[in-house]
This record gives structure tokens, sequence and C-alpha cells, in this order.
């Protein structure tokens, strides 16, 4: 039997203006800002649901009906503003696409910037991608950290610290492609909830 | 690389850092501001963009100052030379179809952006923009008027004439760029080239278009400026080596300079520490000695009166 071909759409929700309500010191480091935590209102079944009816705003009920069927929000995480969305593998880019003109988080009116980071063939590549990148942004808040903030903490339980603090920036040259459809085990997700930790 | 050639600038703007660090993040290596200018030309038309900015960017993020001329009177004289002296980049935007035929044939300028929102009453033809084409020129597709566009006739607009301006380019030549007044209208490099594919410019167009096209601009606009005849630029004149001689004296001086710091010290040495330093053999031989000392179980006080002997 012909296995189902999907796409792993691997999301961070940026956050790039200040609402002027709680408008945080000038400390703060621009990076930390971008990536602060997501609104609590943000829960898997909303995005979901903000996904499908930004489809079906910009392709209409085709859109719509050809990536309803496979559109899951595998992993949401608030806390480091991450997701994880399947969806079929001949229709992603019109998933993409909605994601790209989402203008505000899903659930509250806050403006964001939905930012596709890697598209894989896997799960699992998604999820090391995801740990992979909360490690970087610890580590990069740490270096600009200027406000004396401890972060120690965070940074001791990070294995291999020394030298991921090199890298001060993922290469975005590298692209976001991975298109290895090896296999695609579902288990891959109870490990995928660790990112919140890191 | 990933170029953004249109982040709209004004001086008063708060938002301008922020946009910036955001491209940062985002992944962008190089930005350019734009100054809009529109109807006569004023009299000065220095850049009011400073080379220094007032606020501190990120540092590995290029930043080059860039123009944009509406065009609305093609009998106006824009003068042209005098703008492009003064910014990096300079942009077109004709609104009507002569203009358009204008600054594809014979007006000197690098990129030639079309506003994207508003329904053109002409047909973008291929013989008028390949022109530009052949002389150089490129064509830019802005994306975030679609994106923070409230209503909806500004989404179709844009993607229909970004459509048709890549039918008409045959999908040569084209820039991406942003044009985002506020920073929430600003996406990702590869969101962009998937928002190209989607549209029909296909990835690997869509990649150049934020990348290799949008260098060429940069670069040809640069050769422009600062070449010889837009042939011969140098790069680099390298730097007068120094003399031999000199570098020679120089580590002579320092060698004598050490050594009679080094005599100092020993000299100061010798002063505080009346006792010479040991040979290896004395040492050996003291070391018998305490050691045969220790056998016969002498005296402590005894073998510190020898060793201060010795």
């Amino acid at each position: 039997m012909v296995r189902l071909k999907n796409r792993y759409l691997l999301v961070q929700f940026l956050y790039p203006s200040t609402d002027s309500a709680s408008k945080p010191s000038k400390d703060v480091p621009a990076l930390v800002e971008f990536h602060q935590p997501s609104p609590p209102t943000l829960t898997a079944a909303v995005l979901a649901r903000a996904i499908r009816a930004e489809t079906g705003y910009l392709f209409g009920d085709y859109g719509a009906g050809m990536t309803s069927g496979s559109l899951v929000v595998k992993y949401l995480s608030p806390a480091t503003s991450t997701a994880i969305i399947r969806v079929t593998r001949a229709h992603y880019r019109l998933v993409w696409a909605a994601l790209s003109f989402m203008t505000s988080v899903p659930g509250s009116g806050k403006p964001c910037v939905v930012h596709v980071v890697k598209v894989s063939g896997t799960i699992r590549k998604a999820e090391e991608e995801a740990i992979r990148r909360a490690r970087n942004m610890v580590l990069r808040a740490k270096k600009q950290n200027q406000s004396g903030f401890n972060l120690d903490l965070l940074t001791e339980s990070i294995p291999g610290s020394g030298d991921a603090g090199k890298e001060s920036r993922i290469d975005p040259a590298a692209g976001v492609m991975d298109l290895d459809d090896e296999d695609e085990d579902e288990e891959g997700i109870g490990a995928g909830d660790s990112t919140d930790e890191d | 690389m990933f170029y953004d050639l249109n982040v709209p600038w004004s001086a008063d703007d708060p938002e301008v850092p922020r946009t910036l660090s955001f491209l940062h993040e985002l992944g962008y290596n190089e930005v350019a501001l734009t100054h809009t200018l529109s109807g006569k030309i004023p009299a000065d038309v220095t850049c009011p963009i400073p080379k220094e900015l007032p606020f501190s960017t990120p540092e590995d993020l290029t930043i080059h100052r860039r123009c944009t001329l509406v065009l609305s009177d093609p009998s106006q004289n824009h003068r042209l030379s005098a703008l492009s002296n003064s910014y990096d980049i300079l942009a077109l935007r004709p609104t009507t179809d002569k203009c358009l035929q204008q600054a594809c044939q014979t007006l000197e300028c690098d990129l030639i952006s079309l506003d994207l929102t508003v329904r053109h009453p002409f047909h973008f033809k291929f013989k008028t923009l390949s022109s530009a084409l052949q002389r150089g020129i490129k064509f830019e597709l802005c994306y975030s008027p679609g994106i923070l566009a409230v209503d909806n006739n500004a989404r179709r607009n844009l993607i229909s004439n970004a459509i048709q301006i890549i039918r008409a380019t045959r999908a040569r030549g084209l820039v991406i760029s942003s044009g985002a007044t506020r920073s929430v209208g600003c996406r990702g490099p590869w969101d962009v080239i998937n928002l190209a594919a989607v549209w029909g410019l296909g990835q690997e167009k869509g990649r150049d278009a934020v990348g290799r096209e949008a260098r060429s601009v940069v670069v040809a606009a640069q050769m422009k400026r600062r070449s010889y005849k837009g042939v011969i630029d140098v790069v680099d004149a390298g730097e007068k080596r120094a003399p031999k001689d000199q570098k020679n004296k120089k580590d002579g001086a320092q060698k004598r300079k050490a050594d009679a710091l080094q005599g100092g010290e020993a000299e100061a040495a010798k002063l505080a520490k009346p006792a010479p330093a040991l040979s290896k053999r004395e040492q050996k031989r003291q070391a018998k000695k305490a050691k045969l000392d220790a056998t016969v179980g002498n005296n402590p006080i005894q073998q510190v009166t020898e060793t201060a002997k010795g």
C-alpha cells in the first residue's frame, strides 16, 4: 500500500512590535523580545482552526478542502513559541503561504510574524531542529544579556554549550528544506515535548 | 546571502531600528533604507539618510541607502544623475504607461519598482520590460503591502500585478523585497520564496530574487557610482610596506631595552638576595649531605645551619 506523504513545518511565532501596555525595559535584548512566549490563549486546536480559516480565506474552498484533511498541529509549545504542523506533501505550500499571511496570534489580537524555519519529511528531523534552535536561542540570549540577569541555571543543563555558543546565528542560507521521506514514525512526538525544558 | 532592498525610512520613525534588527533576526544580510521622493525634485538632492545611523544596528547587517522616485510626468527633467550620486541605489516608480516606457528605455536607474497594490490601466509588455532587462535594470516586487493590507482589493491587485510582471519579464531579473512600513510586515527569506513559488515564480527563481538578482542590483549600482567607466573598480589599493631596516631597528631597540630591563632585574635580585644561585652540582651535593645526615639521625638545628652555610 502506498504511504501517505506528509510535510512537517516547524514554525516559530515572532513578536517584532512591542505592545504599549507591557513595554519591557530597555535592558531586554531585542532577540529575547522577538522570541517571547506566546499568550496562553494559543492552543493547538485554536491554531489549527486559524490555519484552516486563513487557508480558506486565501485559497477559497479549494485550498481549505485540499489541506484540511491532513492538517494537524502535532506539537505546540507556547513557552518557546514553537509549533510543528503536519500537512500533505501535495499542498504544503498553500498552508505555508497562509501562515505567511497571518499577522496576529490566533486566539488573541497580538501582532506576530509566523516564520517557517524548517520543512521536513519526517517529524524527527523537525523535532531535532526545534531542540537545536531552542538551545542556540538560550546561548545567544546569554551572550547578549547585558542586564546581569542570571541565566546560568538555564545554560548549565545544555550539553555542548561551549562550542554551540560560538555559532552566533543559525545560517539561513543553509535552507529550510529537508525533504527526506524516509520513514515517519509517529512515536517521535513524545520526545518532542522535551523542547519545552530546553 | 539574503537581501531586502526596500525598508521605508523616515527620520522620526521609531520603528526603523526595530525593523532592521528584526530583518537581521529573520536571516537577512543586506538591507536598503528607502527614501521616497515624489512630484518635483527639490533643489537640494543630498541624501537625508545619514551614513552613520543614529541608532545601533546589528553588526553583520549591511545597510544601503536608496531613493525611490515616483514618476508621473514623462516630460519632466528628473536630474537623475544628481540623485543617483547621492544615494547608493536609485529606484523608479512609474505610474503611467508613458513613464514606464521611458524608465525602461532611457532613464538611468538601477531598479524599477511598480506599485503593486493598485490596478494599473495598462498591460506590461514583454517588449518594454525586456529593454530594461537588457540594460541591466531589475524589477522589484514588494510583498508587504499585500500582507498588511486591510482590504482584499490591495491583496488581489498585488497578486495579479506580480503574476503579470512575472509573465511579462519571463521570470527574469526580478527582485523581491518587503517594503514594510511596520516590522510586522516583514517575512523570512524562505517564506518569501514560498510565496513566490505559490505565485508561479518557481523556487529557484524565487531564491535568486532575494539573493543573486538583488546582489547584482547592489553591485551594479556600486560599479556605476564608484568605478572608472563602469568597468574598473579599485577594491583594495593595498598598503605601503614598512621598510625592512626600520623594522630591524625597532627590533634591535626592543632587544636592548629588554636587555637593560633584564640586567636591572638581575642587579635588584642580587641586592635583595646575597646568596648566589646554586649550581646543579652543588644542589646534588647538598641533597646527598642532607640524606646522609638524616640517616645518621642528627638534630634539625644542625641541618639548618649547614644549609645556610652552603
